[in-house]
């Protein structure tokens, strides 16, 4: 090996592809997606939840509209994700059966793995369409993915 | 000849290690930018011993001494 890079993606997407990200990682964690929701911004009604957000994200606009989520539930867990003002992906947890501290340790893992799709999807496309092959690719035991690439 | 390889390493969290594998100095740098340019955000980058080395091309001269 002669470099070794850490990178974190940046999350700047149209709302279907962020939709299909959300869709894999909800897929990944046995977590089921309720039909499309769009919320009347004048009467959101708050409910009891821990709010997080997907880091270094923005949903491109005019590609959502506005109060429009995407909710995934398992069990007692309801997860909202959608936009705020800012652009930035939110991703809001509740669940009778949990704290709040779990609310956000469920919260921030799901963002890391709409992230985790995200960025596969991503390098897959942009390698192909450099017509680099993918040598091997696998899911390891700590749920990371590995993907070897010929140039 | 060897050819140039990434190891990409996806991690559950999101956070993507690349290792550039198979080439050493200034295109060992370029792969890697490639990567970074297609993901985003770079938090930190080691060079290793192969970074060093010397580019692959190497010529060997031998000369026979008829004394």
């Amino acid at each position: 090996m002669s470099a070794v890079c850490v990178l974190t993606p940046l999350v700047i997407t149209s709302w279907p592809v962020l939709a299909s990200a959300i869709a894999g990682a909800a897929a990944s964690m046995g977590f089921t997606i309720q039909p499309a929701v769009v919320q009347d911004e004048n009467r959101k009604v708050r409910k009891k939840g821990v709010e997080t957000e997907i880091e270094n994200s923005e949903i491109i606009k005019d590609e959502i509209g506005p109060g429009q989520k995407i909710v995934i539930t398992k069990g007692d867990i309801s997860i909202e994700i959608g936009q705020d003002e800012r652009g930035a992906c939110t991703v809001c947890v509740t669940g009778s059966k949990h704290s709040d501290v779990e609310l956000r340790a469920i919260g921030e893992e799901v963002a890391g793995r709409v992230v985790q799709q995200f960025a596969y999807h991503k390098l897959m496309t942009e390698l192909k369409n450099r017509n680099y092959s993918i040598v091997d690719e696998e899911v390891l035991a700590d749920e990371s993915v590995r993907v070897r690439v010929r140039l | 000849m060897e050819r140039p390889e990434f190891e990409i390493n996806i991690g559950k969290n999101g956070k993507v290690t690349v290792e550039v594998k198979g080439t050493s100095g200034k295109r060992c740098l370029e792969l890697a930018d490639l990567i970074k340019e297609i993901l985003g955000h770079e938090e930190k980058r080691t060079l290793t011993a192969e970074y060093y080395a010397p580019d692959s091309k190497v010529r060997i001269n031998t000369k026979v001494n008829r004394n």
